[in-house]
């Protein structure tokens, strides 16, 4: 199944790029909105969870470590899904894989951890045949290394 | 999904076809064909053409996210060069300070020992003066004393022969007055007589060894000298 809208929150442009790519040739969604502060989706969430839902993406990929920015991925993470409420698809895509962090994560709200490589597609292949239970809530955290 | 009415379907072939100019990216996955044989050929060409197209650029980002990789971990690694350098110099600089002082320090004890060592040298000069007219000061005395030794031996044999002589004289004219003064009183002038002339020989026995012991004594002093 392909996924209605992406955000994608990382301050790497050139990863913009291959990530848009990357969606694009898996057919994984038609719609993928790209940031590079974590302050800038903060303040969306911000005015989505008191305004308009539908411009609400359906599923969220946060960098771990976003440069620039006042706080972390783990923490924005925390911020939607606790102070903006839950109902998006969240995770941390991240070149990270440092079990303490993903514990942190896990606790924040997050529902998956993709580890950043040279060879992404693989990754988002199985994360796409695994959205429908993040979707439905029924997966359980899960490190896609 | 959007419907593309016949003519822009046309077009849209036909720019493909003579210009090689298609649609790309998602829109191309939102038009419906609905079973139209060529607008479903002309959108798989589109999709083929854009799926190459995302491929070449993705291996192309993928080639400059390693080269930038490499160049932020040779950047770091300038870096920590750099900071290393910096250190080293911050370190030589603090050597360089540390030696300036120290020789500064040495400078300033060398400048104190030259002037302490002059300074030790005039006070050597003055000690050889000093030293010299000590014993130029010794000479002196020695000499002084010497004389005065000499001097007050003299005096001494002096009184001694003069007293040598007063009794020697004193004695032999009181000798001869005796014996004159018998003689012309005709006395008997045996005894006297001949007391005379042993007194007179005696007296100058005793004188010549006085001048003999003078004599003795003042080549002994000559020759302590």
């Amino acid at each position: 199944m392909m996924i209605d809208s992406i955000l994608l929150v990382d301050d790497e442009d050139l990863f913009h790029l291959v990530f848009e790519d990357a969606c694009s040739l898996l057919d994984i969604s038609l719609s993928l909105r790209s940031m590079n502060s974590s302050d800038e989706a903060a303040k969306l969430f911000k005015e989505w969870s008191v305004g308009d839902k539908s411009q609400r993406p359906e599923c969220v990929f946060v960098d771990l470590n976003i440069i620039g920015s006042s706080f972390d991925g783990i923490e924005l993470i925390r911020k939607i899904n606790f102070e903006y409420g839950n109902h998006v698809v969240i995770g941390i895509i991240s070149s990270s894989n440092e079990p303490e962090e993903q514990s942190k994560a896990l606790q924040a709200g997050a529902q998956f951890w993709i580890i950043k490589s040279d060879d992404i597609e693989p990754r988002l292949e199985e994360f796409k045949k695994d959205y429908q239970g993040y979707k439905n809530r029924t997966n359980p955290f899960k490190v896609y290394r | 999904m959007i419907k593309l009415d016949s003519n822009t379907k046309k077009q849209l072939i036909d720019l493909y076809e003579t210009k090689k100019i298609g649609l790309e990216g998602n829109i191309t996955k939102m038009i419906e064909a609905d079973g139209d044989t060529e607008l479903l050929q002309y959108l798989e060409n589109c999709i083929n053409r854009d799926k190459e197209n995302r491929k070449k650029r993705l291996e192309v980002t993928r080639q400059v996210q390693t080269q930038n990789s490499e160049l932020q971990k040779l950047n770091d690694e300038n870096q920590r060069i750099m900071s290393e350098l910096q250190q080293t110099l911050k370190e030589v600089e603090e050597s360089k300070m540390t030696y300036e002082v120290q020789n500064r320090e040495l400078n300033e004890w060398k400048q104190d020992n030259l002037r302490l060592t002059e300074e030790l040298k005039t006070e050597m000069v003055k000690s050889e003066q000093a030293r010299l007219e000590a014993e130029k000061a010794k000479t002196s005395a020695e000499t002084d004393l010497d004389l005065l030794q000499k001097k007050k031996q003299f005096e001494l044999i002096n009184t001694i022969v003069k007293i040598a002589l007063f009794v020697i004289i004193g004695v032999g004219l009181t000798t001869t007055a005796l014996y004159l003064t018998a003689m012309f009183t005709d006395k008997d002038t045996q005894i006297i007589g001949s007391t005379w002339s042993n007194m007179f020989g005696i007296l100058l026995t005793n004188a010549f060894s006085i001048v003999g012991t003078i004599m003795g004594v003042k080549y002994a002093s000559e020759k302590k000298d």
